[in-house]
Parts: structure tokens; C-alpha cells; sequence
């Protein structure tokens, strides 16, 4: 049985404002988002130049699966928060499960993109087709490049999870683990508009 | 060697870090002509003007480019005593990583700007001479960067594990050292890219990686400097031990 180190800590307290996890995690975290926001400016930047382009190149993307791997993501944002949530009531032995869920969508995920690559690649269409595909081909695989890790630290989390570490009186490593996670949601919530869907 | 002598040589060491990046912005970017630099798309013969056009600042730049990229050698050997001591007693393994790495990172460097002085060397040669080094060179710097992202990927875990009162690097700088480390994942698109923004001249894949790598080895150099000037603070308190003899 886990020790119970800490009260819970009950959901309608009213807490100091704060940041989640290590509060310094905030700033990889913001650079992150710059990075990701310089990439969105380029994209939009050449996409103006080369409308055409981009839209027929669009049109060639397999929409379905972008909505599922989109579905796949916000299920998994939405598993660990509510392992975060078990873990700050004490309920020890729901985190490693809601981790594990969390975990199978982030493979999920690389195995459809694994399909959407492998479709492309057999229809001829590489990294140099064109500009549009430049940008495809480049920044979902620096995102999937985040996937894989985030599914990494989830990973080392569920597994001290298991062993009932993930409590309201040692919420630092999930509540980091989360954030990085939410983050990679948060990219995909904006690159699949944009590569999938703008016109 | 005595403790004061020691900290002088840690000091010295810890400097050759900002020199290293003056020396580069200087010799490596501004007489090798690499700002900005020449793009994957020019044609061999547009590429051989290219260098014939300042072949003597270009020969410069690289070979003292060449000299100037050791001084990352006494710096990473610092970072890399600094490391082993938050490691303690426990084997420091992620205090030689980072020295491996920065002393890869040396090589890679060095080679890329080894590459461009060859194609420098002899100016009767084909255009697709020239265009074959400078593609080596830049494919070598471009992809081989997995070297430092680990060099500093074993900084930041240190920094993080660091339970030392004033700790070496606060723990924004071990993040942003993450950061920077990742930063330098589209460099890889530069084997497939000719144009565009991830091309080797590209700012997704030049300018942006770079300037992140120069922007966290100038931090981590700041806070490392810091850390000796404490020491020697504590080893000979100012004014002390002098005004004591005299």
C-alpha cells in the first residue's frame, strides 16, 4: 500500500495562484511556444507567396487522419489530467492507469503518422516536393520529435506512479510531465488547422 | 598546484568561452563570409565567384577559425570540473559526457571550416570542386550537431540535480539550455533541403539554431565565471591575506 504522505488536497480549495510543476519548467515551456511561433510566421509568410501551391499541395493531405491523431491528443491531454487530479486526491493506484492510457495515445498517434508518412512517401511526395510539403514534412516531424519524448516522460512517470510516488505530497514530476504534455497537445491544436484546414 | 594558482587557470579557462564566441562571430561568420551564408541552391559556378570574389578574407577566416574554435577546449573542461563536483562521489558520468561532447564539438566545427579552407586552396579548380567541399562542410557542421545537443543535454540534468546552497546554474539557464538543445533538430533537414527556410541558409535551420547555441554557451559562461569568482572569494577573502603578509 502507498504511504499517504500529505493530505489530499481538496478540489474546492482555494489555493495561492501558481504555476504547475517546477515553476521554471514555465520557461522552456514559453520558448517552446516562441520557437513554434516563429515556425507558424515562416509558414504563413511563404504560404502568402506561393497560395497555389499550398493549396493544392493541401488537398493531398489526409484530413481523417489528422482529425484522429487531433482526437487522439486532446483524449490523452485529458487522461492525464485526470491522473493529475488522482494523484492530488491520493487515489494512488488511478494515476498509473490514467498515465498508461495517456501513453497508449501518444503511440497511437506515431503509428498514424507513421501510415500518413508511408502513404505520402509511396505516392512519390518527399520533403522536397514543394514548399508546402517543406513545411509539412518539417514541422510535424520536429512535433512528432516532441511526441516521442513527451510518451518518454510519461513513461518514467507511470513507472514511478507504480510504485504509488505520484501523491498530493510529491506532485512536482507529474505536474511538470503534464505541462510538457499539454504543450505538445497545444502545437498539434495549432499545426493541424494550419497545415490541414487553412485555405 | 595550489588552490589559488588552480582557480586562476579555472578562471582563464572559463573566459576562453566569451573569446570563443567573439572569435568566432568574428573569424567564422564575418571573414568566412558566412553571414550571410552562401545558399545550397547557387549554382557551382555562381558558388566559385563567390569565393574568388574575397578569396584571401575567406583563407583567413577559416584557418584562424581553425585555431580560434580550441578555446571551447579549456571552457568545456570546466563546465566539466564544475559538473563533477555537484555529481560528488558518485561516478561522473554526465561530467564526461559533456566533455566528449565538447570536445566533438571542436572537431566538427573545426572540419566544417577545414573543408571551406580546402576549397579556398586552389583557385583553377572546377566549380564542382568547390561546390562538392562547401556542400561537405555544411553538411558536416548541419548534421553532425547531435554531439553538443548532448554536451548540453548533460549540462542541464546536472544543473537540475544541483542541491548546492548557491547552485552553478539557476534553473531557468538548465531549461534554456534544453531549449537550445532542441532548437537544433531542423538543422537535420539541411541533407535533404536545397531551399527554403530549413536549406542550410535557411533561418529555421541556420540563423535560429546558432544564435541559440552562442546564446547558451555566453549564459553558461556568465554563471561558470560567477561560480570561480565565488571561490575565490572564499579561498582569499578581498583584501585579506595580502594586507595580512604586508
Amino acid at each position: 500500500m502507498p504511504v499517504e504522505l500529505t493530505a489530499p488536497i481538496p478540489a474546492t480549495a482555494k489555493a495561492e495562484p501558481r504555476l504547475p510543476g517546477d515553476p521554471d519548467l514555465w520557461f522552456l515551456i514559453l520558448a517552446e511556444l516562441l520557437t513554434f511561433g516563429m515556425f507558424f510566421v515562416a509558414y504563413v509568410g511563404y504560404r502568402a507567396m506561393e497560395t497555389e501551391v499550398f493549396n493544392a499541395s493541401q488537398l493531398t493531405l489526409d484530413r481523417t487522419l489528422g482529425v484522429i491523431n487531433t482526437l487522439f491528443l486532446l483524449t490523452s491531454s485529458w487522461a492525464v489530467v485526470s491522473a493529475v487530479r488522482a494523484a492530488r486526491a491520493n487515489h494512488s493506484q488511478q494515476v498509473p492507469r490514467y498515465l498508461a492510457l495517456a501513453i497508449l495515445l501518444g503511440l497511437s498517434f506515431m503509428v498514424v503518422k507513421y501510415f500518413e508518412y508511408s502513404a505520402k512517401f509511396a505516392a512519390g511526395i518527399s520533403l522536397n516536393t514543394d514548399t508546402f510539403f517543406n513545411f509539412y514534412f518539417a514541422l510535424t516531424m520536429i512535433h512528432l520529435g516532441h511526441v516521442i519524448g513527451g510518451t518518454v516522460v510519461l513513461t518514467v512517470i507511470w513507472s514511478n506512479a507504480r510504485k504509488g510516488a505520484c501523491h498530493a505530497g510529491n506532485m512536482r514530476g507529474i505536474e511538470s510531465g503534464a505541462t510538457f504534455w499539454h504543450l505538445v497537445d497545444l502545437l498539434w491544436i495549432f499545426l493541424f488547422p494550419l497545415l490541414y484546414l487553412l485555405r | 598546484m595550489d588552490e589559488k594558482t588552480s582557480l586562476r587557470y579555472q578562471l582563464i579557462s572559463a573566459w576562453c568561452g566569451p573569446a570563443f564566441v567573439v572569435t568566432f562571430i568574428i573569424f567564422w561568420l564575418g571573414f568566412g563570409h558566412n553571414f550571410p551564408n552562401p545558399s545550397p541552391s547557387l549554382t557551382a559556378i555562381a558558388l566559385k565567384e563567390r569565393y574568388l570574389g574575397s578569396l584571401g578574407e575567406i583563407r583567413l577566416g577559416f584557418i584562424i577559425s581553425m585555431i580560434t574554435v580550441c578555446l571551447y577546449m579549456p571552457w568545456t573542461c570546466v563546465l566539466a570540473g564544475q559538473m563533477s563536483r555537484i555529481e560528488g562521489k558518485n561516478m561522473p558520468i554526465l561530467s564526461y559526457l559533456q566533455l566528449i561532447g565538447g570536445a566533438l564539438t571542436v572537431m566538427v566545427v573545426s572540419f566544417s571550416a577545414m573543408f571551406w579552407a580546402v576549397a579556398a586552396f586552389r583557385p583553377e579548380a572546377s566549380p564542382e570542386t568547390f561546390q562538392l567541399m562547401t556542400d561537405t562542410g555544411w553538411l558536416c557542421i548541419d548534421l553532425q550537431y547531435a554531439c553538443t545537443t548532448l554536451q548540453m543535454v548533460a549540462a542541464a540534468l546536472v544543473g537540475l540535480a544541483d542541491k548546492s546552497k548557491v547552485p552553478l546554474f539557476p534553473r531557468w539557464v538548465c531549461y534554456l539550455t534544453i531549449w537550445c538543445g532542441i532548437s537544433f533538430f531542423p538543422a537535420s533537414l539541411t541533407g535533404v533541403m536545397k531551399d527554403g527556410p530549413f536549406a542550410w541558409s535557411g533561418i529555421l535551420s541556420f540563423y535560429f539554431p546558432y544564435f541559440c547555441w552562442l546564446c547558451w554557451y555566453s549564459t553558461a559562461s556568465v554563471f561558470m565565471i560567477k561560480e570561480i569568482r565565488r571561490r575565490m572569494n572564499v579561498a582569499e577573502p578581498v583584501g585579506s591575506s595580502r594586507l595580512a603578509a604586508a
